[in-house]
């Protein structure tokens, strides 16, 4: 059988006809996509481990102020929470992020010593903290990079805090974290007597409830009796916490200022193509190719430039997530878990980038007069 | 008694005319003919005659500034759709053969074909059988630039056949042979216009060429001579 030529075909030797060309051009749609799948990703996979943590500790409800980041919820209000009646547990906690040397920062979370969240941790070694002493838990991979271990001393804020012990978290939040004791937290960022919020472990739901009636049923009843605080279903409050919204439009903003950037480096390559071939296109149409085909070829050489780039920045995106997770600056926040939807998104918007790219110059393809097109130089 | 139908020419020129840079430059300054199906007609004329516009033009390649050209009495670029024509009814073969040069001699062959059909197989049998029928048969993987002038011309020849056209277009399909891969190149164009029943226009400077055609026209500054 004679050797067979397809259209697709023959798109895929026009590119390879100008490999290095081709060559950076996909490196550049790979470095975008890449930045996507890293940035999105890690962004995501912030969002999940959000979720994790509530989920380990068995938290259903959050309750905050309307302003996440504020330690201004006063602490007595414990009591009056642990007296609605769907309320089985509440616990006080602040969280926040501080720098424990200039290289490595990391996540502090205020507890009580008897919190029911410690549920959720296992110690390798040592043990829990106890309220109003100088002591704090760190998780395995804090410790790690911290080179600490139980009995060993950290400086917070000017304070020395005794390791007590070393956990192995539920989620990646919790291994990068440090946890101490609430009155600790508040002398450290001189905010006695207030929390970040409260995690609250409902009671089971009654009989012939539903569990979504009976979550909006608890935070109604929460809400009325704690005026001015809002009572979050955990799930929610992972996906709209201050921290998973900046983390969402940082990875989404740089993500597309660097699509936008691998969109005008096909364009390029695409228009140069065009230039270069002003002839062969006079050709194709002088042997009655339709300016539809003509289009649908240049087209199709930039979906192809944009199919392959987005291969090639799912490896570049995955490669940095797996750096990232490594590095002790970035250990506690990031970790590599790529969802198959997140991957199909990127090549998809890869190739919707390749058919953004090709556009003008395959309507400039198709458009040329063919007797002018075999008379260019 | 001859049917109406029949007595209409397969292309016909009315009062043809095209101009360049805003009227500036005429080319074609009212050509009129007739060319009849399975006719072999030879164009001559100095170069900057306007041979080669009528060519383009008789081939839909471009469009007229005035006049008409009619294809078995319908208008070209109106009645008759351009891409269609040139992908169904024409086939052109050009002086600077155009192959394109990513493809073998076999994959150029099979390129206006993509045009029209769908099937691989039958495209690439075609293209193998065009190419066995121009001798080249021993070239069908090599590339363009691995590939004689003369043997270019016969691949250029084997494609514009691949449609299946009614008129060969030649545009000074020599031009760039010497005179054993002329000679080989013409006997190849006269054989298929007879074998095929084809109506083939070429068009030349070389006397010799146009004066062994059977009908010879002549373009003097835009227009046919007497």
């Amino acid at each position: 059988m004679p050797s067979q030529l397809s259209f697709t075909g023959f798109a895929c030797k026009n590119l390879w006809r100008r490999r290095l060309r081709t060559l950076l051009t996909l490196c550049g749609i790979g470095m975008a996509i890449g930045a996507f799948v890293a940035l999105v990703g890690f962004s995501r996979s912030f969002e999940h481990e959000w979720g994790r943590l509530y989920s380990s500790s068995g938290t259903d409800i959050a309750v905050v102020d309307k302003n996440f980041m504020n330690t201004s919820v006063n602490q007595s209000l414990q009591e009056k929470l642990r007296a609605v009646p769907v309320v089985s547990m509440a616990e006080p906690m602040i969280f926040n992020i501080m720098d424990i040397t200039p290289e490595v920062n990391a996540l502090v979370f205020g507890w009580l010593d008897d919190s029911y969240e410690f549920s959720s941790l296992t110690f390798d070694s040592g043990g829990r903290f106890h309220n109003g002493k100088a002591e704090i838990i760190l998780g395995q991979m804090l410790a790690k990079n911290l080179n600490k271990k139980v009995g060993d001393t950290v400086d917070l804020q000017g304070t020395t805090f005794t390791v007590t012990g070393i956990y192995a978290g539920g989620t990646a939040l919790e291994a990068g974290a440090i946890i101490l004791p609430i009155d600790q937290m508040q002398a450290l960022t001189s905010q006695q007597g207030k929390v970040s919020g409260f995690h609250v472990r409902l009671k089971p739901a009654p009989a012939g409830e539903s569990p979504e009636h009976y979550m909006k049923r608890a935070q109604a009843e929460i809400e009325a009796a704690l005026p001015g605080l809002n009572a979050q279903a955990a799930a929610d409050r992972a996906s709209n916490n201050q921290f998973v919204g900046l983390a969402h439009s940082v990875a989404w903003g740089t993500s597309c200022i660097a699509l936008l950037m691998g969109i005008l480096g096909i364009a390029n390559t695409m228009a140069m193509s065009v230039f270069e071939r002003t002839r062969e296109i006079g050709i194709l149409r002088a042997i009655g190719w339709k300016s539809w085909r003509v289009m649908l070829l240049i087209q199709t050489e930039a979906v192809v430039l944009g199919f392959v780039g987005g291969f090639i920045g799912i490896l570049f995106g995955w490669g940095a997530l797996e750096v990232l997770s490594k590095l002790p600056q970035t250990a506690s926040v990031v970790s590599v878990s790529l969802s198959w939807v997140h991957l199909v998104e990127a090549l998809g918007i890869s190739v919707l980038s390749g058919l953004i790219a090709g556009a003008y110059p395959a309507w400039r393809g198709a458009h040329l007069s063919p007797v002018e097109a075999l008379r260019h130089d | 008694m001859t049917s109406p139908q029949l007595e209409v020419p397969q292309l016909e020129v009315r009062d043809l005319r095209k101009s360049y840079d805003d009227g500036r430059i005429e080319a074609l300054r009212g050509v009129s003919l007739k060319i009849d199906s399975g006719e072999y007609v030879a164009i001559s004329g100095a170069s900057g005659s306007g041979k080669s516009t009528l060519l383009h033009l008789l081939g839909g390649l471009d469009v007229a500034t005035s006049g008409e050209v009619l294809y078995e009495g319908s208008k070209l670029g109106t009645t008759v759709n351009l891409d269609e024509y040139r992908a169904n009814r024409v086939g052109f073969i050009f002086q600077a053969f155009y192959l394109l040069p990513t493809l073998s001699a076999l994959e150029n062959v099979q390129v206006p074909m993509l045009a029209i059909s769908d099937d691989a197989n039958s495209r690439a049998s075609r293209a193998e059988a065009l190419l066995l029928e121009m001798g080249m048969g021993h070239r069908l993987k090599q590339y363009p630039n691995e590939l004689s002038a003369g043997e270019r011309q016969r691949v250029a020849i084997a494609r514009a056949l691949a449609n299946h056209p009614t008129i060969l277009l030649a545009d000074e399909p020599t031009g760039n042979l010497d005179s054993v891969n002329s000679a080989r190149i013409m006997e190849i164009l006269t054989g298929i216009q007879e074998k095929r029943g084809m109506t083939l226009i070429i068009v030349t400077h070389e006397n010799d060429i146009a004066n062994a055609a059977p009908r010879h026209i002549r373009i003097r500054d835009g227009r046919v001579e007497a």
